[in-house]
């Protein structure tokens, strides 16, 4: 699945690619606004990760620009404003997400995957993992089919994993992804630890393998392996 | 005092004391000028006696008439001669009138006289009288009309002023519409009026410049932020890491968190100031704290944090945004300056929410509390902005927010107008 970052900071744009680039995504990248009007009208792409403003024009119109002629690739905007207006603005433009910056890029990737996840398989919300299950629409996890029962922060701790799997996950991007970034606490992220163990134990006990791994004491690593 | 109460009192107050030196002045002046006309008349009736006496070598055949009596007394000595009052008994009068009388000497037919000539002064008192009350009234009259006047007149005159002033008071710097003043011909408040939309018109710019440079460093700064977060978020993607790496990176981490929320408090606060969240709303409390009851609970239930909690039916007019931002900002001061094993408690009635917590901290300085970068002691885990965002959107709602320092509990309560709207 090809995804296009539209991000005029090259430094951005190199770290997003790097980090998505593995054996399910390819990364192209557009620095400006004409190349990126360029390979919207030419290729498809799974998604697009949309900077507003651009060298040569803005982002807004590059998304109306693919609206109008019929494009579902699916597009998420990255912007540094951070307004419920200029949120407002671009889901109703045809945005599927909008993320402000500066955002961790496992946040980016889970948000990537959600939308790839949704223009892919209707219907199905299905996401599997060795042999675990997560319903996206009744929200529930299964492990070998048998229903596990566990807490929201447990349930978006998960699948935030798993669309992240095989990377590590600093502490803070988890914190951030669970509490949202205006969640001034401390920087201690300890109280993560316990959401983590649950999640550990409850999964062990169900049958699944334990795919959580600490790094470092700095984040986690959520693999087979 | 309004300016016209004020200068109304001034004015009469100065034409009162004009007036009645005037007055006096004028009575003095008054009599002063009839008594010489009378001095005159009689100084002429003088002239005639001795004229005649000259003449004739005897005296006038003495005559009077009502307002002027002539005497002559045989005298052996010499009389000085000169003007005096006399008080005489009128017939066909009850109360003696008052005379002006001029006295001197005649000698006739070898014989010396006292003449006395003797005017009566009744008619120019009367005279006097009259002109004093009819100046009085004028006056009085001219006092009464002026003040009426002055009331009426400056109230119409000064209008312009008052229109002007409810514009400026009306007018909002966030906001887009022109300031719409009253046209005038009075060249003072033109030049008013002028002044006031090109300070307006200015101020509008320069706060448009500062507003938009504010924003844009904000949001310039966001993204270095957002850089120097991708390259850790790689840079941990590195097996080869060593332990003491890891922890490098970690603190790393750390800072560019408290960095990003930095810019990120500062920004909001800037918002909120230049009013940018005026659009209010109904806010149902209950549902809102509950959800965030929610979101919270895990993380008390993962520190042990005991909750009590007491909910009513409740809601407050405010920007939805805000409301949300404020809950955030209590809660999450509730959560972090707590302590492992700690106590929240949450209070919420129409127009009331309370949300008290234990911590480590003693009592916080009241005075200091909201201020910018307040810290009560070296916790420098939170960016000391919490607190000033919650008052600064308490200040914007129109709510009030206080604190106190309760049985080792931080308790802080936000107060509105449930009736409102």
């Amino acid at each position: 699945m090809k995804i296009l970052i539209v991000e005029d900071e090259k430094e951005l744009s190199q770290s997003i690619c790097a980090y998505l680039n593995n054996e399910q995504y390819f990364c192209e990248s557009a620095y400006d606004y004409h190349a990126a009007l360029e390979k919207i009208l030419l290729y498809d792409y799974a998604c697009v990760i949309l900077d507003i403003s651009l060298p040569g024009g803005n982002g807004m119109d590059l998304l109306k620009q693919l609206r109008s002629i019929d494009k579902m690739d699916g597009v998420i905007i990255v912007s540094a404003r951070n307004s419920i207006d200029d949120k407002v603005k671009g889901l109703l433009a045809g945005a599927d997400d909008y993320l402000t910056k500066p955002f961790h890029l496992p946040e980016l990737a889970a948000r990537v995957s959600a939308i790839i996840r949704r223009k892919s398989f209707d219907g199905k919300n299905l996401v599997r993992f060795d042999n675990i299950e997560l319903d996206l629409h009744e929200k529930v996890l299964k492990v070998n089919n048998i229903p596990v029962e566990l807490t929201k922060k447990e349930y978006e701790l998960l699948l935030y994993f798993i669309s992240n799997k095989n990377r590590v996950v600093a502490k803070n991007a988890i914190a951030i992804h669970l509490w949202g970034d205006s969640f001034d606490i401390s920087d201690n992220y300890d109280f993560i630890y316990t959401h983590i163990k649950n999640l550990r134990r409850k999964l062990v006990q169900s049958g699944a393998l334990d795919y959580i791994k600490s790094v470092y004491g700095m984040g986690y690593k959520f693999s087979m392996s | 005092m309004k300016l016209f109460t004020r200068y109304n009192r001034a004015n009469l107050i100065a034409n009162i004391i004009i007036f009645l030196i005037a007055s006096v002045a004028f009575y003095f002046a008054l009599r002063f000028i009839l008594i010489k006309q009378i001095d005159e008349d009689l100084e002429i009736e003088h002239d005639e006696i001795v004229e005649y006496v000259q003449k004739h070598d005897q005296l006038p055949e003495s005559f009077s008439v009502s307002d002027q009596v002539i005497l002559f007394t045989p005298v052996k000595q010499e009389v000085h001669p000169g003007y005096s009052w006399a008080a005489l008994q009128q017939k066909n009068e009850e109360e003696p009138e008052e005379f002006r009388r001029f006295l001197f000497q005649v000698k006739a037919g070898g014989k010396s006289y006292k003449a006395e000539i003797s005017k009566s002064f009744e008619g120019s008192n009367s005279l006097m009288r009259s002109i004093l009350f009819i100046t009085v009234s004028a006056i009085f009259v001219i006092l009464i009309v002026s003040v009426i006047l002055n009331r009426y007149l400056l109230k119409k005159l000064w209008k312009p002023f008052y229109v002007t002033l409810e514009a400026v008071r009306n007018f909002h710097i966030g906001k887009g519409d022109l300031m719409m003043l009253p046209s005038t011909y009075i060249e003072e408040f033109q030049l008013m009026n002028e002044t006031l939309k090109e300070v307006t018109q200015s101020s509008r710019v320069e706060y448009l410049s500062l507003k938009t440079f504010s924003e844009n460093a904000s949001h310039e700064i966001q993204t270095p932020i957002a850089v120097i977060r991708s390259k850790l978020d790689l840079l941990i993607q590195d097996e080869q890491l060593t332990q003491g790496q890891g922890t490098l990176v970690q603190s790393a981490y750390n800072a560019i968190d408290k960095l990003s929320r930095l810019n990120r408090s500062l920004l909001l606060l800037a918002k909120i100031e230049n009013h940018q969240f005026d659009n209010r709303g109904e806010v149902l409390l209950y549902d809102k704290v509950k959800e965030k009851i929610l979101d919270f609970k895990e993380l008390w239930q993962s520190r042990s944090i005991t909750v009590d909690i007491s909910l009513k039916e409740s809601i407050v007019q405010m920007n939805p945004e805000l409301a949300d931002i404020l809950l955030n900002n209590l809660f999450s001061n509730a959560t972090g300056h707590n302590y492992n094993g700690g106590n929240i408690s949450v209070n919420l009635a129409p127009g009331s929410l309370t949300i008290s917590n234990t911590s480590k901290e003693a009592m916080l300085d009241p005075k200091k509390l909201f201020q910018r970068f307040y810290r009560p002691s070296f916790d420098n885990h939170h960016n000391g902005l919490g607190l000033s965002i919650i008052k600064q959107i308490a200040e914007v709602s129109g709510i009030t927010i206080d604190y106190r320092y309760i049985n080792q509990h931080h308790h802080f309560n936000v107060k509105w107008n449930s009736n409102q709207g």
